[in-house]
This record gives structure tokens, C-alpha cells and sequence, in this order.
């Protein structure tokens, strides 16, 4: 009796201290691309995706790769000008050339500008791809957020921390040939 | 005796209490390490720690007209452009003034736009003691942040414990909604500027 209640004592103190955490995860949850996703500091929401095969807003691109395109609405939602939105999008299931894409801001092609408070821009993740990369018809975007912590552990300063797997948002991807010309400048 | 325990218990009550109400007021560090702030008016020379800083006008327009490697360019935004004209001057040595930001009537702060490039006439400034320098300042600002903003002038971006220059826009002319008077459909951040009567002054 002693030893059944110890037991329960025992996993619900492992429980409390986050030792089923090591248990397979709930997969992070496909996303609707209709609306708008609040991910920490940024509010998007995801407008079209392609396939470039031309220099695509001010991105110049290796001979023989192309880019992987994908073209969002930004807002900050914090409460100053901020550019922390290179880890935002993911593809998956892609080999890329660099895991790094190239932000542009689609207005001017400007490359990774601050985004201001409550100023919706759109701006242009573009992924370089080897020229031969089969590229399926659609992809899946994971989607990383960040907590808000009013003090850090460090200094006591707010700041946002702990990156997670918000979801993931699947996007047709559409393929552009080269002669197109519309985005670039 | 029993006198003493009961002192005992208050006395212990109190430092609990003390040492709670000393650690729920502990300053931010955050708090602890900010920029000195120093207040202003437009048209009033401010005198932060290694410089002086005086805001004379403040233009609004929906588009901005540059010119970078020799091509014209025209920026847009979402929000309105501002163009803040400051003139700057050390107080003993020769230094940069390099941050500006706009700071909305709620507390926002806009910092001052990446999407010029590098331009002479733009942030860093480099001051000397004894010389008047004009400064500009371009934001991109939502219309709705424009009435009761201040500007913040510092130094650098991060500068703690430095003076941080905060002029209120008070001399800004705006309608009952809110919006400034005046919006120009174009700035051209290359014309040459007529001599101007600063805004804010009589």
C-alpha cells in the first residue's frame, strides 16, 4: 500500500519536473494559409510561393541554381523596429543550398530592412536551390515562434527566447520560367 | 519571556515584509542601465552628454525621391515618410551622433529607416565642438503615431548610461484626426533646401 502510493508520488513529481518531455511530441499542427499567424514577435501570413529561375528582387542567383520563392505579409507586433524574422519560414522536405534564405522587401527589393511596429510589409524569402532539385508541387512552410519573457534569466532585460515549432503551412508552389520578368528590379 | 518571543516574531515579521516590499520594488536592470533621459522642445538646442542637439523642422510626404549609385529611386511606404531636420554640434570633442528614433504618442519606437542606403546626410553625423552640422532623420511612421510622438537622439543604439536626447514634436501641425497638416506627395531628399523658418517657432 505504502509502496503504490510512493510509486504515484514518485511519477507525479517526474511528471511536474518535465520527465515525459523525452516522450514522442505532438507533431506541430498543419496551419491554414488563409489566415493570418500570430508567430511571437511576427504576425504572417503567407501569399504565394514559386519556383524563380531569373534574378528575383534584387537576389542574384549562381548559374545553375534557382530559388525557391516564398512571398509573405510581415507585421511586427512588437513594440519597436526589429529584422528577427530570418528563422520565420522553414522548407521542409527540400535540399537547400544554404539553410540561410535571402529576405527582400518586395516594395524596392531593399534586403532585410527593419520592420516597424504595426506596419504590415511584404517581404520575399528566397531560398537558392540547385538547378536540378525536384521541386513537388507543394511545400510545407514550419513556421518558428519565439516566447516573450518580461526579465531573462541573465540580466532581468525582456526579450524573446526558447524557439518552438509553430506549425507548418502548406503552399502550391508554382514554377516561374525565366522570361518573366515581373519582380525584378 | 513571553514578551520577548512576541518582539521576536514582529521583529521577524517586518524584515519579511521589508525584504518582499525591497524585492517586488527592485529596479529593472533594464531600468538600472537605460540612457539619461534629457527633455526638449523643437526649436530648443538640447544638450545631451557630448552633444547638442536642436530639431528644426519635421517634413511629412507620401513618397521619398533619392538617388543612389547614380540611379533615381522612389521609395513608397505603407505610413507616411518623416523627415526630421536637426542641427547638431559637439559639446568637446569630435564624435558621431548615430541613432535617431520616433517614438509614438504609446510608447512605440520606430528607428530611423535602413532603406536608404548610405547617403552623406544621413545618420552617423559626425559633429565637431563649435560647428553647426545639419542632421537628417528619415522614419517611416503610421499616421496614427505622428500626434504627441517624440524624437529620441542618442549617440549610438545601445548606449547605457549615455544621454539620450528625447525632443517632444510639439510644433507639429496637425489636424483634428490627428494627421499632420501638411503631407507632401514627394520629398526629394537631393533638392536643395530652400532657407527654412524652422516649425515650432514663432
Amino acid at each position: 500500500m505504502t509502496a503504490g502510493a510512493g510509486t504515484i508520488a514518485a511519477l507525479f513529481v517526474a511528471g511536474v519536473m518535465g520527465a515525459f518531455g523525452a516522450l514522442p511530441a505532438h507533431a506541430p499542427p498543419q496551419l491554414p494559409p488563409d489566415a493570418a499567424i500570430d508567430a511571437g514577435r511576427w504576425r504572417v501570413q503567407p501569399v504565394r510561393a514559386y519556383v524563380s529561375h531569373a534574378k528575383i528582387y534584387g537576389v542574384l542567383l549562381k548559374p545553375g541554381q534557382k530559388a525557391l520563392v516564398l512571398e509573405a505579409d510581415m507585421t511586427n507586433r512588437t513594440a519597436q523596429s526589429d529584422k528577427a524574422y530570418f528563422d520565420v519560414f522553414q522548407p521542409q522536405g527540400l535540399v537547400l543550398a544554404d539553410r540561410q534564405p535571402m529576405i527582400a522587401l518586395t516594395r524596392d527589393s531593399t534586403l532585410t530592412p527593419e520592420l516597424h511596429p504595426g506596419m504590415t510589409e511584404r517581404m520575399a524569402y528566397v531560398w537558392a536551390l540547385a538547378g536540378d532539385t525536384a521541386v513537388p508541387p507543394s511545400i510545407g512552410f514550419g513556421i518558428t515562434s519565439e516566447i516573450f519573457k518580461p526579465r531573462d534569466n541573465l540580466y532581468g532585460m525582456p526579450g524573446w527566447f526558447n524557439p518552438y515549432r509553430l506549425g507548418t503551412v502548406t503552399m502550391p508552389v508554382a514554377d516561374r520560367p525565366a522570361t518573366d520578368a515581373q519582380g525584378g528590379s | 519571556m513571553k514578551i520577548r518571543v512576541l518582539g521576536n516574531l514582529a521583529i521577524l515579521a517586518a524584515t519579511v515584509a521589508l525584504s518582499y516590499g525591497m524585492q517586488v520594488t527592485k529596479p529593472h536592470y533594464a531600468d538600472l542601465t537605460a540612457p539619461v533621459p534629457i527633455d526638449g522642445a523643437m526649436g530648443q538646442s538640447v544638450p545631451a552628454r557630448s552633444f547638442d542637439v536642436r530639431l528644426d523642422k519635421v517634413v511629412f510626404a507620401r513618397q521619398l525621391k533619392t538617388s543612389q549609385f547614380g540611379q533615381q529611386r522612389l521609395l513608397t511606404t505603407g505610413g507616411l515618410w518623416a523627415v526630421v531636420t536637426t542641427s547638431l554640434t559637439a559639446t568637446a570633442t569630435s564624435t558621431t551622433v548615430a541613432d535617431g528614433t520616433w517614438q509614438g504618442p504609446t510608447g512605440l519606437r520606430y528607428h530611423q529607416t535602413e532603406r536608404l542606403g548610405y547617403r552623406q546626410d544621413m545618420p552617423p553625423h559626425g559633429v565637431d565642438p563649435g560647428l553647426d552640422k545639419t542632421g537628417l532623420f528619415v522614419f517611416e511612421v503610421p499616421p496614427d503615431q505622428i500626434q504627441g510622438a517624440k524624437l529620441l537622439v542618442a549617440a549610438r543604439r545601445f548606449g547605457p548610461l549615455d544621454a539620450q536626447a528625447r525632443i517632444s514634436l510639439d510644433g507639429v501641425r496637425t489636424g483634428p484626426d490627428g494627421q499632420p497638416a501638411d503631407i507632401l506627395p514627394q520629398y526629394d531628399l537631393d533638392a536643395p533646401q530652400p532657407g527654412s523658418t524652422p516649425q515650432g517657432k514663432p
